[in-house]
């Protein structure tokens, strides 16, 4: 009985070479299917990672202690500029500081009078602190973590006072992706329905060609399951080559464009799908070409 | 071994067997003759369950055929040998893996296999193709592919259409030769045929002719003839003419 189901698994292996041509025209089939659905897969999770970024600028204040040493502090301003996600800084030292400050009273009061004039007591030094207005584009999934990270960075730089964080503005970026989530789940079962359909018809018409042996086969006395196994090893083994031929191809394909679109402002690295997703374009070939062939001994 | 009675079958409206009723025992050697379209090939494909029966009882090998499916039909298959009129085998595979395809089916394993392929391959003058796909054969080569597979199982009851069609003369009369073996050892046959020269070299045969679906004729008492007249006598008269006796008497060693 083993030995019988051995022989039969093997048939279905050697059977494949009886008709060369069809299988391979078959195989094709199935390998350009699963690479378009790896294709639209790949672009169903770059979108999606690229609507999952965060889009626009947050702001934090960053006041240090007056009187700090000047030095230190514009060393402090140098080093931002080299944070990832950096986007601009506006600096402030004390004295430009005072002399912001004192032009816009000078202007809301209507006069042109120097602060230092009209507060004589502050006399050469300013007595305000060292400020900056630091702001990060950041293209990162969790913002609230990433804002409360930069901010807690900031705060320990040495002389730093206080940090006010400026909430990000993100509405759409949270809308588009509050809505991926929406559609990418369904899509991506959508796409395994349609790969499945696909793939399972091409190895049925592939069938057809067999419908004769299988007549024959019933002719003799055979059981159904003698008669399926070998064709559903087959159909198996051909969603599984035609489903790894596939990914191979999308693996090539992906070293080459991988950067097509990451330049400004795009900045979208096209997104290779993970493992498991990679398990299931070589699986769904192979799961739906045993069932296609089950079903084709059937009619 | 085989039993039918009243049986008919229609396609569509188009009514193929009407009525029949005829057994055979065990050891038994019928020829079916008949013109073409007469419905030679509806009856055989109804005795190993092709056709799902209709009106009427049937049974073979005795399995009763009214409403069998799945696995019964197998195991009845299992019982019986077809030589198909139109041969049914598979040109891309040889000689020898068309002829044991019924005993691979069972299970058998390969040198058993492979002895008894052999020896049938023998008896039929096939030997020498053994290690050939089936598809560049003669037709009459074929045919004997056919034929042995079919004879390859020991069956029980054998039924073979038109088996010797696309033979000569003299190589039909030699393949008859083993077909009257097998019912030497007991297997029930049913022979369809349009040789009348066949028929008339076998004079101890059992012989039914079909028209229309219907039993014109046959000689021996298990069989009816669904005359004009009704289905209750049996007709028992010799078989074939007055001068197909000549014939018989001229052939007989
Ligand atoms: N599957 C089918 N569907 C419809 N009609 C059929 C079918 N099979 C056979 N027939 C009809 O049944 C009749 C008997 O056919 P059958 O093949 O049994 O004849 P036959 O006696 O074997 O003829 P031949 O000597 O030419 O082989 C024919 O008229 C044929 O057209
Ligand atoms: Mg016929």
């Amino acid at each position: 009985m083993i030995r019988m189901v051995a022989r039969l698994i093997r048939q279905g292996v050697t059977d494949l070479a009886l008709n060369p041509w069809t299988q391979l025209l078959t195989l094709m089939g199935v390998t350009l299917v699963t690479f378009l659905a790896g294709l639209f897969l790949m672009a169903l999770l770059t979108l999606d990672s690229q609507l999952g970024a965060v889009r626009g600028e947050t702001a934090f204040q960053v006041y240090w202690h007056p009187g700090m040493d000047m030095t230190l502090v514009r060393e402090q301003w140098e080093n931002f500029r080299h944070m990832p996600d950096f986007a601009a800084a506006t600096t402030f030292t004390p004295e430009e500081a005072l002399r912001e400050l004192g032009s816009r009273l000078g202007r809301s009061h209507g006069g042109k009078g120097e602060l230092a004039r009209d507060f004589p007591f502050l006399g050469e030094g300013s007595p305000l602190p060292a400020t900056a207005l630091v702001s990060f584009a950041p293209v990162e999934e969790d913002t609230a973590a990433w804002v409360s990270q930069i901010e807690d960075f900031l705060k320990n730089l040495p002389g730093v006072e206080r940090v006010i964080a400026t909430p990000l503005r993100d509405e759409l970026g949270q809308a588009w992706r509050k809505v991926s989530r929406y559609v990418l789940f369904p899509s991506l079962g959508f796409l395994a329905l349609i790969l499945g359909l696909l793939v399972g018809n091409t190895i049925r018409l592939s069938l057809l060609g067999k419908a004769y042996e299988i007549e024959i086969l019933h002719m003799v006395g055979a059981y159904s399951w003698y008669i399926r196994l070998p064709l559903v090893v087959g159909g198996a083994l051909q969603g599984l080559a035609g489903g790894a031929l596939a990914l191979g191809l999308l693996r090539l394909l992906h070293l080459r464009i991988r950067d097509a679109l990451n330049f400004p402002p795009l900045l979208a690295e096209i997104v290779f799908p993970p493992l498991e997703m990679c398990l299931a374009l070589v699986l769904v070939p192979a799961v739906t070409g045993m069932l296609a062939s089950r079903l084709a001994v059937r009619g | 071994m085989i039993h039918v009675r009243h049986l008919s079958h229609s396609f569509g409206p188009h009514l193929v067997i009407q009525n029949c009723t005829f057994s055979l025992g065990k050891g038994d050697f019928l020829f079916l003759s008949g013109p073409s379209g007469a419905g030679k090939t509806t009856l055989l494909r109804l005795l190993y369950a092709a056709l799902p029966s209709q009106i009427g009882e049937i049974s073979v090998a005795g399995v009763d055929l009214r409403g069998i499916r799945g696995r019964a039909v197998a195991d009845l298959r299992r019982q019986v040998g077809v030589v198909f009129q139109d041969f049914k085998i598979l040109p891309l595979r040889t000689v020898q893996a068309n002829i044991a395809l019924p005993l691979q089916v069972r299970g058998l394993v390969s040198p058993h296999i492979e002895r008894r392929v052999r020896a049938v391959a023998r008896a039929l003058g096939l030997e020498s193709r053994l290690g050939l796909p089936c598809g560049g054969l003669s037709g009459g080569e074929q045919q004997r592919v056919a034929i042995a597979r079919a004879f390859v199982v020991n069956p029980k009851v054998l039924l073979a259409d038109e088996p010797t069609g696309n033979l000569d003369p003299e190589l039909s009369f030699r393949l008859m030769e083993l077909f009257k073996q097998f019912q030497a050892y007991g297997a029930t046959v049913i022979f369809a045929t349009h040789s009348r020269e066949l028929i008339r070299r076998h004079p101890s045969a059992r012989v039914m002719r079909l028209e229309e679906g219907a039993i014109i004729h046959a000689n021996w008492p298990g069989a009816r003839v669904s005359s004009a007249g009704g289905e209750e006598g049996i007709d028992a008269s010799p078989p074939l003419s007055l001068d197909g006796r000549d014939e018989f008497a001229r052939s007989s060693p």
